[in-house]
């Protein structure tokens, strides 16, 4: 279950130590970008975080979920397609997922911003 | 994996060589134009895993080909990356002669090249309304490159292909995750067979593992969803390919319907050319009657060229046509830039749309599909302009 997060971290740091290796700073002396796929989001603190993470994080990250801004029916048929293919979420704490999810990222989440990270490397 | 930069930390002047190489077109269009220095080398990523990062939109249209480092990433899932020593292609289905063919294998055959756009299918999903899920695409899931390996179809004459194959089945060594469905395609052979090339360069360079090394399907004019990354197998069938990646996902209405209402898959199919788009991708946020300001941008379709841009500061009523690059080649993009003059104080409202060389005019607003694929309305900016 963890491995596509390993798949995942690992993608990240091989990125990262070419980073580490030379992050190419801005004329201006910025501070250096975070490497493609180091710096991730996480779901909002509360009860139902645990379940969320526990759902979703096996396959793809926080940031997947944040950035959306759908309805409750559009929530509930994305974690019905997803539970279907494998995200541990029983059935009977679905609906409090969705209820979560549609008060974080509901039709008017305005709160993602994409992560400004360094050029991926030649 | 990569090449290495320079060690920065000890060395600034190298690093910033390195910068400027990669910006040089921009900074000769800066100085030109007497715009500020070039935006910061960067990419906006929209998720950490699996990897998905955009060309941020003051990058996009600096230079004919999109950087290998700044051009946009899509994985469906954490992807296996292949051993390029030990990478075979395999070759079956309807063919006499069976083939797995090395690195060094494909390297021996006759080379191709196509410098073509690469659009991913959900580039300008963040735009669709009534708001649909997926990655939210604004601008930047779009790049030109330099595409260099063989063709599709002399592989398929070294196999032997039977006259009975209509369609390219192809699979990737990425699997997923869970019960997730295999991201397995398909794609009509007239088309792969017409100008379809087997990748393992990307401008000069090895394709990068992000890209799909060591070989990677091109399909120019076709959506991103087209191009199979980490080729592992092409085998020619009869039939299309079936499973979610044919039958539910990256689908395209048959007639455009009420935004907002899903469209059933038999109302459906398969996503193939690109749309003709025009995106502004430098614009001044301010300006003055009577002095003339430039903006720029790119210009694309699923036809070989771009006719012309136009732009409009009046909500369409009139045009006026921009200047277009002349790098081109076919599906390519088009550079264009645009000498403004504002004729009056206020707000100024700057429309852009294309036209390709088939004569579709990009349309004010996009079809609405519930995937939100083939974004393509007109993009606007406003400028501030002063007496």
């Amino acid at each position: 279950m963890r491995s596509a997060r390993r798949a995942a971290s690992a993608i990240g740091l091989a990125l990262g130590a070419l980073l580490l290796a030379g992050p190419a700073p801005h004329a201006n002396d910025e501070k250096p970008l975070p490497a493609l796929g180091a710096e991730l989001g996480a779901f909002p603190e509360g009860p139902m975080k645990a379940l969320a993470d526990q759902a979703c994080l096996h396959c793809h990250s926080a940031d997947m979920v944040r950035q959306q801004r759908l309805t409750e029916k559009q929530w509930t048929a994305e974690v019905n397609k997803m539970a279907g293919w494998g995200a541990a979420v029983p059935e009977d704490r679905r609906a409090a997922l969705v209820a979560y999810l549609v008060e974080h990222f509901g039709p008017g989440n305005d709160s993602f911003r994409p992560v400004e990270a360094a050029p991926a490397g030649k | 994996m990569a090449r290495q930069e320079p060690p920065a930390r000890s060395s600034r002047g190298l690093s910033r060589r390195a910068f400027l190489a990669t910006t040089a077109a921009g900074l000769a269009g800066a100085a030109i134009a007497g715009t500020p220095a070039p935006p910061r080398p960067r990419m906006l990523q929209m998720n950490g895993y699996p990897l998905d990062a955009e060309t941020p939109l003051d990058l996009l249209g600096r230079s004919y080909r999109t950087p290998n480092d700044l051009f946009y990433v899509r994985h469906h899932w954490n992807p296996t990356m292949p051993d390029p020593a030990m990478w075979v292609l395999r070759v079956d289905g309807e063919v006499e002669r069976p083939l797995a063919l090395s690195l060094a294998d494909l390297k021996a055959l006759p080379r191709a090249s196509a410098t073509c756009v690469l659009q991913c299918a959900g580039n300008g999903r963040a735009f669709q309304r009534p708001i649909v899920p997926g990655v939210q695409w604004r601008y930047g899931a779009v790049g030109n490159a330099q595409w260099t390996g063989v063709r599709v179809k002399d592989v398929l004459e070294r196999a032997g292909l039977k006259s009975g194959a209509k369609h390219l089945h192809t699979f990737g060594t990425d699997a997923p995750p869970e019960k997730v469905p295999p991201f397995h395609r398909s794609l009509e052979l007239e088309k792969v067979r017409e100008d379809g090339i087997i990748a393992f360069e990307m401008n000069g360079a090895p394709l990068p593992p992000l890209h799909g090394a060591p070989a990677r399907l091109v399909v120019p004019g076709w959506a991103g969803d087209h191009w199979m990354k980490w080729l592992a197998r092409i085998s020619p069938q009869a039939a299309r390919q079936t499973g979610f990646y044919m039958d539910v996902g990256y689908r395209w209405p048959n007639a455009p319907g009420e935004p907002g209402v899903a469209f059933k898959p038999e109302e459906m199919h398969s996503v193939t050319e690109l749309f003709v788009k025009s995106t502004i991708t430098e614009a001044p946020s301010t300006a003055r009657v009577g002095t003339s300001t430039t903006l720029r941008g790119v210009a694309f379709s699923g036809a070989p060229d771009v006719a012309k841009v136009e732009l409009s500061d009046d909500g369409g009523a009139t045009w006026t046509p921009a200047a277009l690059g002349r790098d081109h080649d076919p599906y390519a993009w088009r550079l264009w830039s645009f000498a403004y003059t504002p004729k009056k104080a206020g707000k100024a409202t700057l429309l852009a749309r294309a036209t390709d060389s088939r004569g579709s005019v990009q349309p004010k607003d996009a079809v609405w599909n519930q995937s939100g694929y083939l974004y393509n309305g007109w993009q606007s900016v406003d400028i501030e302009v002063g007496a």
